[in-house]
Parts: C-alpha cells; structure tokens; sequence
C-alpha cells in the first residue's frame, strides 16, 4: 500500500498522546516522516492549556495552507473533569474570540479527546472496563512507547469498520472523527 | 544496555557519576564536559578490545590538572547476559625519568583491574596477581607480568570465560561518532565492522553491515526513497580487484532516467543523513549504545524531527540505546517531552557536575526549554 503524503501536524499534550497518535497514524499509512509534533514540554499537568494556546496558531496556518499542500492537523487534549463535547466547546471558543470561524466539516483539522485521558483509552484497549463517567484514573504505562500495540490494534479494528464493544464513547466519537479525516485526505 | 559510569581525575571528570536511560540527551555549554565523557567510553573500550597500550590510550595530558596526582579510576555497568556487569579500572601514573630532547616522559600503567558478573567476580588483577574466575566461578591465580594492556583484551574465548568475553564483545558494540562528512571516504577495499569515530570508514562499515543482508539493506533503501529526494537504491562498482566504490542512483523527474552518483558527490547533508539511517539499520536490536555528537549538524530543519521520531521509537522499543550531545533546539525540545536529559555545567578550572534536567523551571516560566538555554537560565 502507498504511504499517504500528507503532511501531519501533530498537537498534543504530552509524550504518550504523541506516540498513541504516531502510531495509529503510521498502522493506517500516513508517513509519519513528513508529520511534526508539537508537544507540550511541560508534560503532564499543564498540556491543556498548552493545546488551546496553540490551537490557534495551527488552524490559521492550517487555513493559511491548506490550498497550497496536503495538510492535517491532528489535536489531541485530554477530557479531565470536563465532557467531550464541554473541550471541544472552549477550543471553539479559542476560535470564536480571536475572530476566526469554527472548524468546519471539511477542514482536515481532527480533534480527538480521550475521557477522562489517553490511559483510559489505553486500558479499554488492554482490555480493561472502562466506565468514562467515573472518571478515574488509570495507570500510566511504564514507557509510553508500551501503547505501540493498543495503538495499532485499535488502528487496524477502525480499518475495518469494527464496532467497538463497550468501548468509551469518546473511543467511538474519535473513530468517527478520524474517518471524517479520512474522506477528506482520500 | 550501558547502566553506570564513574570517572576520577580524567580531564574534568572528578567524582564524576552519571546514570544512563534508554535515550540521555547531554545539555550544556561548549567545554562543560559532555564530549569528554564519550572521551572515556572511547578509550575504555580501545583500551578493553586493542591490543593497545595503556599510555597512548591515556597521556599525561588526560590527568585533571588540578587533581591530586593520583591515577585515573573508572568504573562502568552494563546490564546484558541476563545480569549486571561491572567493570573497575585504576590507572596509576609513574614519571619514568626517561628523558630525550630534554623532555621527561611519563608512564601510564594498569593498577588494577577487576570485572563483576551479578556481583560474582570474573576478574580481579592487581599488581602482583591477576585472578580469573571461570563462568562457573573456579579461581585461577598466575602471577602478572603485563601492567601495560587490559587483561580482557587478550583473553582467548573458551567454553570457561563467556561471560568475560561477552564484555569484551559488549564494549566492541558501543558506537562513538562525531559524523565528518567531508572525511567519508567513497572506497572501500574490505568489509569493517567497526566505525571509526568520524565515520571515514562508513563504505566500508556499509559494505560488512548490508552488502549481505537483503532485508537491512531493503528496509534502509525503502526509508531513504522517502527522505532524498529521487533516491532509487545502492549500487556498489569494483574498480579494483579488491576495492569498490559505493553509488547511489537517483531519477530524474522529468525523463524518468537513472543517473548514478558516488557517495563522495553527495552534499555533506546527503551524506550525513544516509549515515544517520544506515546506523538505525545497520545497528538496531543488536544491543548497541550509540554515542553521536551533534547529529544535527548539517541537516535542514524538516529533517532533523523524522529523524528523531525514530530514534525515539528504537530506543524505547530496547532495539538501541542512545546518548546523544546536542544544541539544537529541534532536539531539545523534542526529546525533552521526556524526561531524558542531563545538564552539564563547568566553571573555568573546576569538575565538571552533572543534573538530571526536570520540566520544572520550564513549567515556571512558561519558556521552551531551548529558550532557557538560550538565556543561560537552565544554570545554577
């Protein structure tokens, strides 16, 4: 299968969203060797506000190019104590105030919101039960790069349009979102 | 994988101790110490895996100035073999009183010697004895003659001392590079497998690593096809009985035709990132630890993150090890979304001392962690 040349913006919080992303990315062909992360140095902690700070800055360049070349922008930023749609609500509003349109449907800029973080669609994938609504907290892997084969996988099962059995429902609402991706890159 | 290494009164390394991680990233000013440490694994391991002799490994020059006149020590850990290696050394320094051209001479001799496996000795050499200890951990003493060559390096295997030659084979898989391009030579008259630190072998450490092995040498061409631009593959040509010239084939765009290229007619950026993957390639899951000063330099911005996403994924996948001495920027802020680095700071004529770099002061101010860098604020 031929690599898809588009070139990725990665926006994320922290390492383990980065690899999570690089990884599922890689699994579905896009070659990660034209992508570029942005992650938040901080690490944990203070990654959401860093993804809304820059937020901004990759949608108007985004827009800015999007003519021009193949582009996505990938974001990734954690629920914590909020819901996905409450997130997605103060990105817009990022938007919103600095006088900027909200992302349309096709645009190639893809949100993705783990609840209540990226270890709790870690440990769905491991095969934990994962009740998004209690908003736990789950294990940090030992080395974010353990998520290689959780990251794959769930890459491989969107590949084939696999319903994901009990899955959180913000799993299901990103699976949604990549496969808008998707038809907009194909 | 490289554990531990401790260095005293080696140039500014005094009391000197440094813990190693699947990816270590060395921060710090010029003169800080950083290249020095790499200094020491290079002369360990020449010291470990040559025949050569003590005193050119470790001139007068490399005694700390202002230490205290004693000898070098050294002590490092690898854990590999199912265990934990540990490996001391102690160089003593002697004026020989030889004097030629109203200069004085002065020696350099091993004190003393020992290896640890999981706490088990394997060799313990002193100045009278040397004491081997087979892989079953039978003594056997001799007398020592030789002050001037490790022991392990010249050791001869047999079915007793695997686990002191699986040392001297560990020590030969530590890779020192400061790439050269400029220095790479485009011939080769025989297969290397070992890299010089500037790489000027490299055709000849490509030739031994993938002139035989299909699938390496697919995997690097299919990485580099996405990376240089027209890039189709490798080609070697004899030009000698003996000798060969490695050429890369390029197409052009415009009439789809292959026109050949020697690796000396690359631009030093080309060189350097074939080099750069050829070693992902030539060198992963092999248990290597890849020491590279400043591998950015040369390459174009776009290329340098690629690059390091998978350095990130082989060192922690365990396929490679890597220590890495840098001042970009690119780097810095990549990799140090882990914690990975380490600062290093020197005042003129003092040791060099050495801290973890945590994400704390960045998360105070707000700045990238190249910013406080750049500001000298990281120091102190």
């Amino acid at each position: 299968m031929g690599k898809n040349r588009v070139q990725i913006v990665i926006l994320c919080e922290d390492r383990q969203q980065e690899v999570f992303a690089r990884y599922f990315l890689a699994k579905r062909g896009f070659n990660i060797g034209h992508s570029r992360s942005i992650i938040n140095p901080n690490g944990k902690g203070s990654g959401e506000q860093f993804v809304r700070e820059k937020y901004l800055a990759e949608v108007k360049a985004y827009r800015q190019k999007c003519n021009q070349v193949t582009i996505a922008l990938v974001v990734m930023t954690d629920a914590d104590n909020l819901s996905v749609q409450q997130r997605l609500n103060q990105l817009s509003s990022v938007l919103q105030v600095n006088n900027l349109a909200d992302r349309k449907t096709e645009e190639a800029i893809a949100v993705f919101i783990p609840d209540r973080n990226i270890e709790s669609w870690i440990a769905y994938l491991k095969g934990e039960d994962v009740n998004e609504e209690e908003k736990k907290t789950y294990n940090k892997l030992l080395k974010e790069s353990d998520c290689k084969p959780y990251s794959e996988n769930l890459a491989e099962r969107c590949q084939r349009q696999e319903k994901l059995e009990d899955a959180p429902n913000s799993l299901n609402i990103a699976c949604q979102e990549f496969q808008r991706l998707l038809s907009l890159l194909n | 994988m490289l554990k531990r290494l401790y260095v005293d009164n080696f140039r500014c390394l005094v009391d000197f101790e440094l813990n190693f991680d699947s990816i270590n990233l060395f921060l710090g000013n010029n003169g800080a110490g950083k290249s020095t440490v790499f200094d020491v694994l290079g002369k360990l391991q020449e010291l470990i895996t040559t025949d050569k002799k003590v005193e050119s490994i470790f001139p007068l020059s490399d005694y700390t100035r202002w230490g205290n006149g004693q000898g070098h020590y050294f002590e490092l850990e690898f854990l590999g073999n199912d265990g934990n290696y540990k490996y001391s050394l102690e160089v003593g320094k002697v004026d020989s009183e030889i004097k030629e051209d109203n200069l004085i001479f002065s020696n350099s001799y091993i004190h003393k010697e020992t290896l640890f496996f999981n706490q088990s000795p394997l060799l313990n050499v002193d100045l009278e004895k040397v004491e081997f200890y087979s892989d079953d951990g039978v003594k056997n003493s001799s007398p020592r003659y030789n002050h001037s060559q490790s022991i392990i390096s010249i050791l001869k295997p047999s079915s007793e001392n695997k686990k002191l030659i699986w040392f001297r084979e560990r020590m030969k898989r530590l890779a020192l590079i400061k790439i050269s391009p400029n220095l790479i030579t485009n011939e080769s008259s025989q297969k290397n497998s070992f890299l010089t630190k500037k790489m000027e072998n490299f055709v000849s450490w490509y030739r031994y690593i993938f002139a035989d092995n299909q699938n390496k040498l697919s995997q690097l061409t299919e990485s580099l096809q996405e990376i240089l631009d027209g890039f189709v593959s490798f080609k070697f040509e004899s030009i000698s009985e003996k000798t060969v010239i490695l050429k890369l084939i390029f197409k052009t765009e415009e009439s789809d035709q292959n026109i050949e290229y020697t690796f000396g007619e690359l631009s030093d950026g080309q060189k350097v990132l074939v080099v750069l993957y050829s070693l992902f390639y030539g060198l992963e899951s092999q248990d290597y630890t890849l020491c590279i000063d400043e591998p950015e330099n040369f390459l174009a911005l776009p290329e340098i993150q690629p690059w390091l996403f998978q350095l990130y994924d082989l060192c922690s996948e365990g396929k490679l090890q890597a220590l890495l001495i840098s001042h970009h920027p690119e780097l810095i802020n990549y990799l140090l979304a882990s914690p990975v680095g380490y600062w290093f700071e020197r005042e003129s004529n003092s040791h060099a001392k050495v801290k973890p770099i945590t994400n704390q002061e960045s998360k105070e101010s707000g700045l990238l962690m190249s910013e406080l860098i750049a500001r000298g604020w990281l120091n102190g």
